[in-house]
């Protein structure tokens, strides 16, 4: 038997004195409870938003994306921002459940089974753009290739935005048999405690039949690593195929061979500000603070930080490519001479660098990075500049173009636009309520994997190991090799 | 009770091994400094500064990612790997004795020779008529150059010694509760510091200077990130290689095949990490194909480099992706230690077709020289990382991450 041991050095991921039963008793207890008043104001507001979305991309429908403001030069505008955008936040869950996995990362357990869920919604509101920004929806699976009856028409493989719907797609299916997979042995153990009919049925049928035995736990081990395996060059790929969208392109401030790492560390960064924003509310409304720990917060804001900063060394490495380019189109494009950072959308630039690049160095400070508040804000920011970030990519790269006659016109959206993406938060947090409400929302059995390890009542009982001499420790645990 | 054998004492025969290397390579680069070096005709000695160059540029990027990798592990309180830190800490002392050498080519080469044939935009008359290198001068002058090689070298060295300081409060006493938390927080406060300074020269401005400013042309935001996936590749094999070779002669009791098998995993990663940044630049390269980005490419796919440009693919991509995929092969000691060699020598031929590859458009120079000068790398880098070995006890003792080290499973 392996010894359960961690350094003491090490925080407790797991507060208290807890059994597994009480770990058992704690996370599922939200499931069999009542929503709250709470949830179902939350839920409500969701449920409008969505109803916004739904009319307005009706409209989209009805009328074309007419009565959206892109224009001549700017064909992309906010509906790709947001697709960007949400894609990005589509990140965090994949990380965290398969490189952290990778890397036996014990802190994952407390977060990944909520972030995983939020990927998929997030990818889910990605979706949204694309497709119905191709006005007439109904001629969709013209992108996917099939033999055909149009004769030689093809989706053009040449094109990275077909390469999106591959790799977007597949990165969907794995995420959702990922998170999935992961689910069953909890929806088990709610099973197994079910009274009621409903729950006995929703939860015997989602369960797969899980009896925990041997045999089953020993498939589901090789399942998770062969996903997270899959898995981890997905997380790469989603992204650098996203940013191919932009940099195969020959357009100034798009074309940079930089884009694709940048764009996936950016992703990861905007996901674990979503994360934060979604887990210090989870961890209050459902009291799970012994499980989503400060520690835990601090790893997700050590995260922050380091992506963040990659991001920032991009973001001056493009500055400085323009310059040591000497070549004026792209100078141009970073207002070397009277361009875009002093045109009208110059604010947005100053507020991405505010956001992405300054702002999280405040967690460099080990208090700042433990202190509730200030995560909560700073994950709120992050999430804005990193819309201002997809923004500013995609506008002012093309709304002064070659042609100085098309340069009057200033893209806003309009409030159908507006209304798309506000509906895509409804979707969002419409998928997470409910997805709060009948899914264990940490993964029960991966903490309990971790509990006799890091709990903090066991960790005290590690003090005799902590002190004994290593070549003794050695000599008691090393007989395998 | 185990014993660990704490004092590494060099074997006779690394020695010799070390000093054959040596003296190869001390003749090799004597006889090619008379017959090259010395030559009034710029593109004829850069025939023999250039091997130079890359070689002393590779050598201290690599020993250097060893420094990176303490780090790196220190900020994310990695605990595998303390029962061979040892390893990489010495790896690291080369840092400043390859960074004299290095500076001190780089010196020749800019302030001394004033080699226009490697650095184009030393030439005053080219660069008066020339608008574009003339808007660089900002930044491709002399002074900067030479400012921010000794400022990056400096740091580097003194970062990496505050960090091996360190570890040595780890052999003196136990490190529990509260001195525990101190040790971890100095190392963090340091690592931090390395770490960044690290992104700040590796991750952006050095690669811009020693090599990218050699096509004085051309750029590409892409080239500092790649040449830190290529030296950080080629670092943890270093790592790998040693810890192989402490384990066959009996050293390093505390670690096993599974501390190797997880090197092996960052080694079989960066190998598909430095791939996929090769793909993205090249692709996006080749995709738009705009005219001043593609001289990069055009001679090394389809000139002569046609051979090289593809045998980097295979050797740095197709041989680790299908020989470290395997469980097995990442935990037997000597197929690491071929791989990790393999992985070197392809890199080390990545930075020959990122540097020469500039300067003899035309032709292959890769010959008895190149692989003599690289004896000589070696030899120095042997002799000094066995020497530093010595100086320490092979295991830190009281490091507070050792006994999960000792029962890590990968």
């Amino acid at each position: 038997m392996q010894v359960k041991y961690e350094s003491q050095l090490r925080e407790p991921l797991i507060y208290g004195k807890k059994t597994y039963h009480d770990l058992t008793e704690d996370i599922i207890r939200p499931i069999e409870a009542k929503p709250t008043r709470l949830w179902y104001i939350g839920f409500f507001v969701a449920v409008a938003l969505l109803c916004f979305g739904i009319f307005s991309v009706y409209r989209d429908v009805t009328y074309g994306i007419g009565q959206w403001n892109l224009n001549k030069s700017v064909g992309w505008g906010w509906d790709i921002t947001n697709f960007v955008w949400w894609v990005g936040i589509g990140h965090a869950g994949t990380l965290i459940s398969a490189i952290l996995l990778l890397f036996r990362q014990g802190w994952r357990t407390g977060v990944n089974r909520a972030a995983e869920a939020m990927t998929i919604f997030a990818v889910m509101c990605a979706g949204q753009f694309p497709v119905w920004h191709m006005g007439r929806v109904w001629m969709g699976f013209f992108v996917l290739p099939y033999i055909n009856t149009r004769g030689p028409v093809w989706p053009n493989f040449n094109s990275p935005l077909l390469w999106d719907v591959f790799a977007i797609s597949t990165y969907l299916t794995v995420s959702l048999l990922f998170w999935y997979s992961g689910l069953i042995p909890d929806m088990a153990t709610v099973r197994d405690r079910a009274k009621t009919k409903f729950r006995k049925f929703f939860y015997g049928i989602t369960s797969f039949g899980w009896t925990g035995s041997a045999k089953h736990w020993q498939r589901h081990e090789a399942l998770s690593l062969v996903l997270a395996g899959l898995s981890t060059p997905l997380v790469l790929s989603v992204h650098t195929i996203v940013s191919f969208d932009f940099a195969t392109s020959v357009v100034p401030g798009w074309h940079s061979t930089i884009f694709p790492p940048y764009f996936v560390a950016g992703a990861i960064f905007s996901g674990f500000a979503m994360v934060q924003t979604l887990m210090l509310v989870v961890r209050k409304v459902f009291a799970l603070e012994d499980y989503i720990t400060i520690g835990h917060i601090e790893a997700m804001n050590k995260v922050i930080i380091l992506t963040g900063s990659i991001v920032g060394v991009a973001y001056c490495t493009e500055l400085f490519i323009a310059y040591y380019s000497q070549n004026k189109y792209e100078q141009y494009y970073f207002g070397f001479s009277s361009g875009n950072l002093f045109s009208p959308y110059g604010w947005v630039f100053y507020s991405l660098m505010f956001c992405n690049v300054i702002a999280p160095q405040i967690f460099w400070f080990r208090k700042m990075r433990r202190n509730i508040y200030v995560t909560f804000f700073l994950s709120i920011i992050i999430n804005c500049g990193m819309w201002f970030e997809r923004f500013w990519i995609i506008v002012p790269a093309l709304f002064r173009d070659y042609l100085p006659s098309s340069w009057s016109v200033y893209y806003a959206p309009t409030i159908w636009e507006i209304g798309f993406y506000l509906g895509t938060f409804g979707l969002f947090f419409t998928c997470f309520f409910l997805f709060a409400k009948y899914f264990p929302i940490i993964a029960l059995f991966e903490v309990k994997h971790i509990l006799k390890t890091t709990g903090e009542s066991y960790k005290d009982q590690v003090t005799n190991i902590e002190e004994e001499a290593v070549e003794k420790f050695a000599q008691e645990n090393l007989h395998h090799h | 009770m185990i014993a660990l054998r704490e004092k590494f004492k060099i074997p006779k025969k690394l020695k010799a091994i070390a000093a054959l290397l040596l003296i190869i390579g001390i003749l090799t680069i004597l006889s090619g400094f008379f017959t090259k070096g010395l030559s009034t005709d710029n593109a004829v000695s850069a025939q023999f500064w250039g091997v130079l160059m890359y070689n002393t540029i590779f050598w201290t990027l690599i020993c250097n990612a060893s420094m990176f990798f303490v780090c790196f592990t220190t900020l994310a309180m990695g605990g595998w790997q303390a029962s061979f830190r040892r390893v990489p800490e010495a790896i690291s002392c080369m840092v400043p004795i390859f960074g004299v050498l290095t500076f001190l080519i780089l010196f020749y080469v800019v302030a001394i020779d004033h080699n226009y044939h490697i650095y184009g935009w030393l030439n005053t008359d080219v660069v008066q008529h020339d608008e574009v290198l003339k808007g660089k001068q900002g930044f491709l002058n002399v002074k900067f150059y030479l400012i921010w090689t000794v400022l990056t070298l400096a740091l580097w060295s003194l970062l990496g010694w505050r960090m091996r300081v360190l570890s040595s409060e780890a052999d003196k006493g136990p490190l529990l509760g509260e001195k525990g938390k101190k040790y971890i927080w100095k190392n963090t406060v340091t690592a931090s510091l390395f770490v960044v300074w690290f992104a700040l020269t590796v991750g952006s401005t050095v690669p811009w200077f020693w090599m990218m400013s050699i096509d004085p042309h051309w750029y590409s935001s892409m080239y500092s990130w790649y040449t830190f996936a290529s030296s950080f590749v080629s670092g943890l094999s270093l790592i790998a290689l040693w810890v192989v070779y402490l384990k066959n002669n009996n050293y390093l009791e505390l670690t096993n095949q599974e501390h190797l098998h997880d090197l092996g995993k960052f080694i079989f990663a960066f190998s598909i990490f430095w791939t996929y940044l090769w793909f993205a630049q090249f692709m996006l390269i080749w995709y738009a194909n705009i005219p001043d980005e593609v001289v990069y490419f055009k001679h090394r796919m389809q000139g002569a480099y046609r051979g090289i440009f593809f045998l980097n693919l295979i050797i740095n991509f197709v041989f680790p992706i299908l020989l470290l995929m395997s469980n097995d092969s990442k935990r037997k000691y000597n197929w690491i230690a071929f791989m990790a060699t393999f992985i070197i020598l392809g890199h080390w031929m990545d930075f020959y077709q990122m540097v020469m590859g500039s300067l003899s458009k035309q032709e292959v120079s890769l010959s008895w020289f190149d692989f003599g000068v690289l004896a000589f790398f070696v030899g120095v880098m042997i002799y000094g990382v066995a020497f530093a070995l010595t100086k320490k006890p092979l295991i830190a003792k009281y490091n507070p991450f050792l006994k999960e080290s000792v029962i890590h499973h990968s």
